[in-house]
């Protein structure tokens, strides 16, 4: 008898709405899209030495929490523009106002605080779907 | 989220396709951050739509197209180019084009196009409890702390907010977030401008998204003062409000900021903490600048009286380019009151629209390739304020030159630059 590659749900609380799927890339320290990540190339090149020259593009990125301007909305919603955005957001702390604003202007679902710490468990590449409906999120880890 | 009637039907489509959008825009961020309900705004600083950005001026198009209006009076932030004269700050034509598109999207959708970072000197004053949205911290804090105004610093949905007039209550919107969490004991009271500046941009660093309330000025500072204060502290840090008991509505006194909560442990601030934010921003060497700039955030019009004052009768080393920025509407003002006259025979560019960081300096920025758009190679600036100086450093990645605005504009008739120390023994 085979089975399946195991498949784990952790809820989280839904902050925008979506379904998405990718790999983890997962960042210790906390993320400003203005400045941290540059825009034609979606490569991580802010002070985060656990993620430093990273490809954010495709990935279900996973960090605890928003930093810097308010002008952040504009950087993510650029990476979306040039096609190298992040899948989804998960963070343990709800993101800033700006950062969700230019989350639902691209598309991009972000799901908060998920039952399971995920920062220092979760390996980068682990294939990760992420849902966001209303309150409701749920993470599902593959494999 | 509850819903009024009203705020229903946009949601359903009933007043269009611009409300619908808006106002499903709106119920989300209420929802993430557990609004209750969704408030009437009375103002709405909004997005100029950048043309150094990629699709980004086309967004504002998108809007207008989708019939959108304001419901509320709404200001226009400042823009990537002076769309009245690009050609005085190198910007090509393609750029300045592209630019005036968004002016045409805001004078359809009713939006005043200000094209500034201060519209409160163009006119747009709101008052205590107003409840209102800003896409700029500068203006976020300037309204919260020194109007008595309620705003959150917002991005993009700032422009949803003026379509349907809302906004989800929460955050600064809310009394019980409107409340002090650090207390900076002011030792010496600064003087002028950069100072000011300086100061905000120190606590700013400390305070990070908190409330600072400040004690100790033996003034009250004028109103450009706060305004630097504020964009100071906007730079460094998240602040959205300080609380200057007896400036900010409705805080009579220290314990009236800490809503009679016990008070925290008071942090000293002085002379030395001014002089190191300074020092922090002076990188460049000081006979190698390529521009020398006042007006951050954009100039009022008791600062162009300033400049011209400085100015009358002096010239401009013919090596030094200097910058003066505010909006197309204190530059009116300043046209009508004679200042501009005095500024520009000095040999001074007086920009609007636009300024050194929103400009096409910025090597941060992602423009459609078709623009041709190629940053100037820019070695030094030379800055009266740390907010241009943070942003220099970040976006046009070279080396700053820190001063006061005296020494600013010694700095550009001598052709040397004149630290704070030097401009004030002057």
């Amino acid at each position: 008898m085979t089975t399946g590659p195991t498949v784990r749900e952790i809820a989280a609380r839904g902050i925008v709405d979506g379904r998405a799927e990718g790999p983890a890339l997962v960042a210790r320290e906390p993320v400003s899209f203005l400045g941290d990540v540059d825009i034609r190339s979606g490569r991580i090149v802010g002070d985060l030495p656990s993620a430093r020259n990273a490809i954010v593009a495709g990935r279900v990125l996973i960090f605890p929490y928003t930093s810097g301007s308010a002008g952040a909305w504009r950087f993510l919603y650029q990476l979306y523009k040039h096609g190298k955005h992040p899948v989804a957001l998960v963070t343990e702390a709800v993101p800033d106002p700006s950062v969700v604003q230019g989350a639902i202007l691209a598309g991009i679902p972000i799901v908060c605080a998920p039952a399971e710490r995920l920062i220092g468990r979760v390996e980068n590449g682990t294939m990760i779907q992420v849902e966001a409906a209303g309150e409701r999120g749920l993470l599902r880890i593959m494999g | 989220m509850i819903l009024t009637a009203a705020e229903q039907a946009m949601l359903d489509g009933d007043a269009g396709i611009a409300k619908q959008r808006a106002m499903a825009g709106l119920v989300q961020l209420g929802r993430a951050f557990g609004a209750e309900r969704m408030v009437e705004i009375g103002y709405a600083h909004i997005h100029a739509g950048m043309a150094l950005y990629l699709d980004d001026v086309e967004l504002i198009e998108e809007l207008a197209g989708e019939g959108a209006r304001m419901a509320v009076p709404a200001s226009v932030n400042i823009a990537n180019a002076d769309t009245v004269d690009w050609r005085r700050t190198g910007a090509p034509e393609s750029l300045a084009r592209l630019q005036r598109r968004a002016a045409d999207a805001h004078d359809r959708m009713g939006s005043a196009c200000t094209f500034t970072c201060t519209p409160y000197w163009a006119g747009h004053w709101p008052t205590w409890n107003t409840h209102m949205t800003s896409i700029e911290s500068t203006v976020t804090i300037f309204c919260n702390s020194v109007l008595g105004a309620r705003s959150n610093r917002d991005g993009f949905f700032a422009v949803y907010a003026a379509i349907a007039g809302r906004y989800p209550l929460f955050g600064y919107h809310l009394d019980e977030n409107r409340r002090g969490t650090h207390l900076f004991e002011i030792v010496d009271t600064p003087e002028g401008t950069s100072d000011f500046s300086c100061l905000g941009f120190h606590i700013g660093g400390i305070a990070g998204d908190g409330v600072p309330v400040l004690r100790g000025l033996a003034r009250r500072p004028s109103l450009d003062e706060l305004d630097a204060l504020g964009a100071g502290m906007a730079t460094s840090g998240g602040v959205a409000l300080f609380i200057l008991p007896g400036v900010t509505p409705p805080f009579a006194s220290v314990e009236a900021a800490f809503a009679g909560r016990p008070l925290p442990e008071s942090i000293a601030v002085g002379r030395g903490d001014i002089d190191a934010v300074y020092r922090r921003f002076c990188t460049g060497a000081a006979d190698r600048f390529d521009i020398v700039h006042v007006g951050c955030p954009h100039a009022s019009f008791e600062e162009m009286r300033d400049y011209a004052a400085r100015l009358a009768g002096r010239r401009i080393h013919p090596d030094v380019e200097f910058w003066v920025t505010t909006s197309r509407a204190v530059r009116h003002m300043a046209e009508q009151a004679g200042l501009l006259r005095t500024i520009e025979a000095a040999g001074a560019k007086v920009i609007s629209d636009t300024c050194p960081i929103s400009c096409h300096f910025a090597r941060t920025t992602s423009p459609d390739p078709a623009l041709g758009i190629v940053p100037p190679p820019i070695r030094t600036v030379v800055v009266d304020s740390a907010k241009q100086a943070k942003y220099v450093r970040d976006m046009i990645q070279c080396d700053t030159l820190l001063t006061t605005t005296e020494g600013a504009i010694e700095t550009a008739i001598s052709g040397r630059f004149v630290d704070a120390h030097a401009a004030a023994r002057r």
